[in-house]
């Protein structure tokens, strides 16, 4: 894994949702890019790397939300490391897993998201709306999953076969 | 390394993790200085490639927004050329009026909001992520004077308050936010209360609680249908800043307190340019009537529970 460019990219995906998603939404759903990243380098890194490097892209968004700090990042830690240890034993890796993956892991981080927060004492965060957000957000990042890919890639350097997670690995999967 | 082995690795990094997640926030929960300081600092190292970001994204933004509420668009459209046919009309009654107010502050010799040093600044970007609608950012921040609990306004009266003051940049809690309380003054009857947003209702916001707040039955004390309300001289913002009209006066759920509902004069979902009034803020929202506890102490003299022999009327036996 190369930090820099792994720092450069949490960075770059802070800022597109930040100023990009701030704008441009679905059926008045921001995507929710961190939390794919997340839930991606839970499937990529494994459970040694996923769920710390899903922490600190928590902690950056943190820094952008109204909810106290540290919030998003244990929700993220928590929902890379569930991908990584459910994911452990797959074998394929198909485009359509990677979506499923993605969708139902966004759907956990933004549930999980909304009842700590209330749990923190955040007023208004669980309601049917919350439901709604999570599934449309759950829906544009399956779609979005296969294009995190080769960014993820590029994050982890000229490493052949590399694959946190048993036998996957991000140059025989696609 | 043995699987064993390394699954309680796993384990000790995930606990530790949740460690630092609550040490984290533990410490911004009691808004300890440094920790906010710190995230200040982060945000004002992104400020740049944020504002390069925003300027590159904003006519991409405003295609995207255009192409998917095209109907919100013609329905707002519309609605404006509405607005501007009955402004034609009323133009020339404000006219009057404002011209009366000019007077009427002259000879009271009452001083005016032009005595607070105000702030222009820009809307840089709405909420972020989908569980803070009622934030914005701008692009005024400590460097400008800016403190936390300031008034943000437009010309139409207020927006919100300063919420969170970065070097640079801000963030704006809007009007629209039901946690927001504002203490308030019903210009047609004079009473002060604390309203907020209707939740779920856009542009509405309600008053109902307040020291000294008329009951229903008070028929004398109802305001005026269209009546303006304003802050309150005792809230924590500057003084008759215009909030809005009163819309529906009704009864409140226990059909004794009065609740008004107002008309928002701002319109907080399209802002563009703001102004932050630079007046010292009392960080402390309005105060509530104090009810008294209906517990009776031991040691009262149960005599004094008596209504007919209250100190007035015993005095006057």
């Amino acid at each position: 894994m190369n930090p820099l460019r792994l720092v450069t990219l949490i960075l770059l995906a802070v800022v597109v949702q930040v100023t990009v998603f701030a704008d441009l939404r679905i059926a008045g759903v921001a995507p929710e890019l961190l939390v794919l990243f997340a839930v991606m380098f839970g499937y990529w890194y494994g459970p040694r790397r996923g769920p710390t490097t899903a922490f600190l892209v928590g902690l950056v968004w943190d820094v952008y939300l109204p909810t106290p700090l540290g919030l998003s990042a244990i929700v993220f830690a928590m929902v890379a490391f569930a991908v990584a240890a459910s994911g452990a034993e797959l074998f394929r890796d198909s485009r359509l897993q990677l979506a499923a993956i993605a969708g139902v892991g966004t759907i956990a981080a933004v549930a999980g998201y909304a009842l700590l927060g209330e749990v923190m004492g955040q007023r208004g965060l669980v309601d049917l709306e919350m439901l709604r957000v999570a599934l449309i957000a759950g829906l544009i990042n399956a779609a979005a999953a296969p294009l995190t890919r080769p960014l993820i890639a590029w994050t982890v350097g000229p490493q052949p076969g590399f694959g946190g997670v048993g036998r996957r690995s991000m140059t025989s999967s696609g | 390394m043995a699987p064993a082995q390394r699954t309680g690795r796993v384990r000790h990094r995930l606990i530790l993790l949740t460690l630092i997640a609550i040490t984290l926030l533990t410490v911004d929960l009691r808004g300890l200085e440094p920790a906010q300081g710190a995230q200040g600092l982060v945000r004002d190292l992104l400020h740049p490639l944020n504002s390069l970001a925003t300027t590159i994204i904003s006519p991409v933004g405003d295609v995207w927004n255009s192409l998917f509420s095209y109907d919100d668009l013609e329905a707002e459209n519309a609605a404006l050329r509405q607005q501007i046919d009955s402004m034609t009309g009323a133009t020339i009654q404000a006219e009057a009026d404002s011209s009366a107010y000019v007077q009427l502050l002259d000879s009271l010799n009452l001083p005016y909001a032009g005595d607070v040093e105000i702030v222009t600044a820009r809307v840089e970007r709405g909420p972020v992520g989908n569980f803070a609608s009622d934030v914005v950012t701008i692009n005024r921040g400590q460097r400008h004077g800016l403190a936390e609990g300031m008034a943000v306004v437009t010309g139409a009266g207020l927006v919100g308050r300063v919420e969170r003051v970065d070097g640079v940049t801000s963030t704006v809690q809007l009007l629209s936010d039901p946690d927001l309380l504002v203490g308030v003054r019903l210009v047609s009857t004079n009473d002060v209360g604390i309203g907020h947003a209707v939740p779920g209702e856009g542009g509405l916001f309600i008053v109902n609680q307040g020291p000294n707040w008329p009951k229903i039955t008070d028929t004398t004390l109802l305001p005026e249908i269209g009546s303006a309300v304003v802050t309150d001289a005792d809230s924590r913002y500057t003084a008759d800043v215009p909030v809005g009209r009163v819309t529906e006066v009704r009864p409140a759920a226990d059909e004794l307190a009065l609740e008004v509902l107002v008309e928002l004069s701002n319109d907080v979902e399209d802002l563009a340019f703001v102004s932050v009034l630079l007046s010292e803020q009392s960080e402390e929202p309005p105060l509530v009537e104090v009810v008294p506890s209906t517990s009776v102490p031991l040691d009262l003299d149960p005599g004094l529970l008596d209504p007919l022999r209250s100190p007035s009327t015993a005095e006057g036996r």
